[in-house]
């Protein structure tokens, strides 16, 4: 009987938070004035007498392939609205509570929608959603309740969602100049894209496609699953095919893998990999002379230790962390926000709706530099909004985040002429 | 030809791997005749040990060290989980050895980190040559040393106590009570030593690449290799590890040149499908015993 009761009591003590009975995620009641919005101060208010706005937050905090970049974007997004907070809030009447409704999505679609669910009654919008496939999951819902979400990945397919705020260049555009630097640093005549299945990988790999079209360039597709272990087809490709360039869309450790292999079995060609496979932990590996020696880092921002207002107020913001480039993209991600926060509660009507006009309306927004402008403009049509310029790294172990910009923002002719009708990954 | 010899032997390294953990599998499975399913657990906990170890004492010395950290974990979790069920169906074991991996990689995985980990082996992806043939040091280094716990698990089997305890109680569990065979002692050492053997699976699958949290998914490749070889025939599995890592690695190189229209990540299934062929034609697998149910 002792016994059962220890069960029981373990289970209850399991199912119970799970269920958000004690968690902590009481009602806040008292002066809602709309979903995520309350007249009564944020638990950790600078002023007290500001209302409260409550933005989620759903990304991959522990075990899922991202975490590394993840928790870093979700720390940086912190330290960011809490410099707002201390700067008077928005439109000095009201405060950002990001550290409320934090959920981890284990880079798991379901458990994304899940989560999603749990918290979206709550908050206004979302701080971050991380993952394109996740975020494909509840996109529906976003759509459904006008519910504005800064993404935390960058397919093509935001280019063409209202409620989606995303900053930066996405995937395909990312690749396209990657081909387009290649031609003028590099000189290939082959193109291979060796990426992941889905609206990461697929949608690199199609701007590759396109770009190594017009150049005249053949092109040779290679997906491949995620894992280390599994990169043994993708590196056979390579070393079989010889390719001049091979533009990389995968996590960090694969990466590493194949750019290693490759190069221990001979292979001299030159590697791009978009901005998720880079993580400075790969200094420390075995492929690192590999990485060094044949591997470019294509990038939606500049890294770290650019000297922009955006990246020094950043650092300031967040003393004492190991430098990662999470950071930086968590902190630019969330200017956007923050400016249709602005024009929402100037504009009077404050409320989901209230967000999503002032979204529309935005034709650029200041990113203190850490990207221009005109990235984030999210009221013309999906082809004049798309932002086009990206950024080349180098492997530099010397670099806080073991990158340096070889060329800075620029856009290559592809992209340039590329007309925007639809997600790239569905034309690969 | 040159080709298909450096795939095979690619393929014969990394099978090694799966032939440690197919081992582990099929120990547990002859004395308790319960799968394991906390094997990925304990193979991630081997990786991750050589990992934090290998800094201060070299990989050399952390890997003997970690596999016999793990064999204790697994000594501990044999005592704590799994003897109190004895008697329980067989079921109702591996449902708690699922448990038991779930906690024990939760553990891990705070000993990970969100990076990648390195265990600091001397080989990297250096390669060498043999004759004509150019292959990497590390798939010579896991088959030498697979070959050679392999001898002296088979010789630990036929010629010591403990061995033949072992072999008489998998054989017969009354039988080998009545003897005074502790059949207790039988269960924990077969937990030891498949502890061990993930460990030691463990620092090899982190070799060149590293090890990170999703790591363990590679000890699931040890399920195949047990069908294929044969649930508790030891030489089994070694075969069946053997078998699925040269299918995997030929159907990588192979697969997208004489049968694309099969898709292009065949080689990740291919292991499933000779596990489906091996259990069509010998559903005991290739060495398993056959079983006669008497009605």
């Amino acid at each position: 009987m002792k016994g059962r009761c220890v069960a029981v009591g373990a289970a209850l003590m399991v199912l119970l938070p799970a269920c958000g009975v004690i968690r902590g995620d009481d009602d806040r009641g008292g002066g809602v004035r709309a979903p995520g919005v309350t007249a009564e101060p944020c638990p950790s208010a600078v002023d007290r007498k500001k209302g409260c706005i409550y933005l989620g937050t759903v990304s991959d905090l522990t075990s899922g392939p991202f975490a590394a970049l993840a928790v870093p974007i979700t720390d940086a997004q912190k330290a960011f609205w809490a410099r707002v907070n201390k700067a008077g809030g928005i439109g000095g009447t009201y405060e950002v509570d990001v550290t409320t409704y934090v959920r981890d999505n284990k880079y798991n679609p379901e458990v994304h929608r899940q989560v999603y669910n749990e918290i979206k009654d709550r908050v206004l919008a979302l701080a971050q959603t991380l993952g394109s496939p996740t975020t494909a999951a509840i996109l529906g819902d976003l759509k459904t309740n006008g519910i504005v979400a800064a993404p935390a990945s960058w397919t093509s397919a935001w280019e063409f969602e209202d409620v989606i705020v995303e900053s930066g260049s996405n995937y395909c555009v990312e690749a396209m100049n990657s081909v387009d630097y290649a031609m003028e640093a590099h000189r290939p005549r082959s193109v291979m894209a060796v990426h992941l299945a889905g609206d990461y990988g697929a949608d690199a790999a199609a701007g590759a496609k396109i770009a190594a079209e017009r150049n005249g360039l053949t092109f040779t597709d290679v997906e491949t699953p995620p894992g280390a272990t599994e990169q043994g087809r993708a590196i056979t490709e390579i070393t079989k095919r010889r390719p001049d360039l091979v533009i990389l869309t995968t996590g960090p450790a694969d990466a590493a893998t194949i750019v290693g292999q490759a190069a221990a079995a001979g292979f001299r060609g030159r590697f791009i990999g978009t901005g998720p496979t880079w993580n400075p932990a790969l200094l420390k590996s075995p492929a690192a002379p590999a990485l060094k020696a044949l591997y470019e880092q294509s990038s939606p921002g500049r890294p770290w230790n650019a000297e922009t207002p955006g990246h020094r107020a950043m650092r300031e913001a967040l003393p004492g962390v190991t430098p990662n480039d999470g950071y930086t993209s968590g902190w630019a991600w969330a200017y956007p926000m923050k400016a249709a926060l602005e024009a929402m509660v100037a504009g009077g009507d404050v409320s989901r709706k209230g967000l999503l006009a002032a979204v529309k309306k935005l034709r650029t927004v200041d990113y203190e530099g850490m990207l221009p402008p005109e990235a984030g403009n999210y009221a013309d049509d999906p082809n004049t909004a798309t932002f086009r310029q990206t950024i080349v790294n180098r492997v530099d172990d010397k670099a806080p985040t073991g990158v340096t910009i070889v060329k800075d923002f620029s856009v290559g002719p592809t992209a340039r002429a590329y007309t925007f009708d639809g997600p790239c990954f569905a034309k690969l | 030809m040159k080709g298909l010899l450096e795939a095979v032997i690619r393929g014969l390294g990394n099978g090694s791997v799966y032939a440690l953990l197919a081992l582990g599998f099929v120990i547990i499975y002859k004395a308790t005749r319960v799968i394991s399913f906390a094997q990925p657990a304990l193979m991630l906990a081997g990786g991750v040990a050589v990992s934090h170890l290998a800094g201060t004492t070299g990989f050399y010395a952390a890997v003997p060290l970690a596999a016999l950290l793990v064999a204790g974990v697994a000594l501990g979790v044999e005592r704590a989980a799994i003897r109190p069920m004895v008697g329980r169906p067989a079921f109702v074991v591996a449902i708690i050895t699922l448990g038991v991996d779930v906690v024990v990689r939760v553990v891990v995985n705070a000993f990970i980190g969100r990076d990648v980990r390195q265990v600091g082996d001397p080989w990297g992806f250096a390669q060498v040559e043999l004759g004509p043939l150019v292959v990497q040091q590390r798939w010579l280094a896991m088959l030498a040393v697979t070959a050679a716990l392999v001898a002296l698990l088979f010789a630990f089997f036929r010629y010591t106590r403990y061995g033949l305890a072992m072999r008489a109680a998998a054989h017969d569990q009354e039988t080998a009570l009545a003897q005074g065979i502790s059949v207790g002692a039988v269960f924990a050492l077969s937990w030891a030593i498949a502890g061990f053997l993930a460990a030691v699976a463990g620092a090899f699958a982190g070799t060149g690449q590293g090890i990170e949290q999703s790591t363990w998914v590679i000890a699931l490749k040890a399920l195949p290799a047990i069908i294929v070889g044969g649930l508790d025939s030891l030489g089994g599995a070694v075969a069946g590890g053997l078998v699925v890592g040269v299918v995997e690695s030929l159907f990588q190189s192979y697969q997208g040149e004489y049968a694309p229209w099969l898709g292009q990540n065949f080689a990740v299934v291919s292991p499933y499908v000779v596990m489906l062929v091996v259990l069509l034609v010998r559903p005991y697998g290739l060495f398993g015993t056959r079983e006669v149910e008497r009605v």
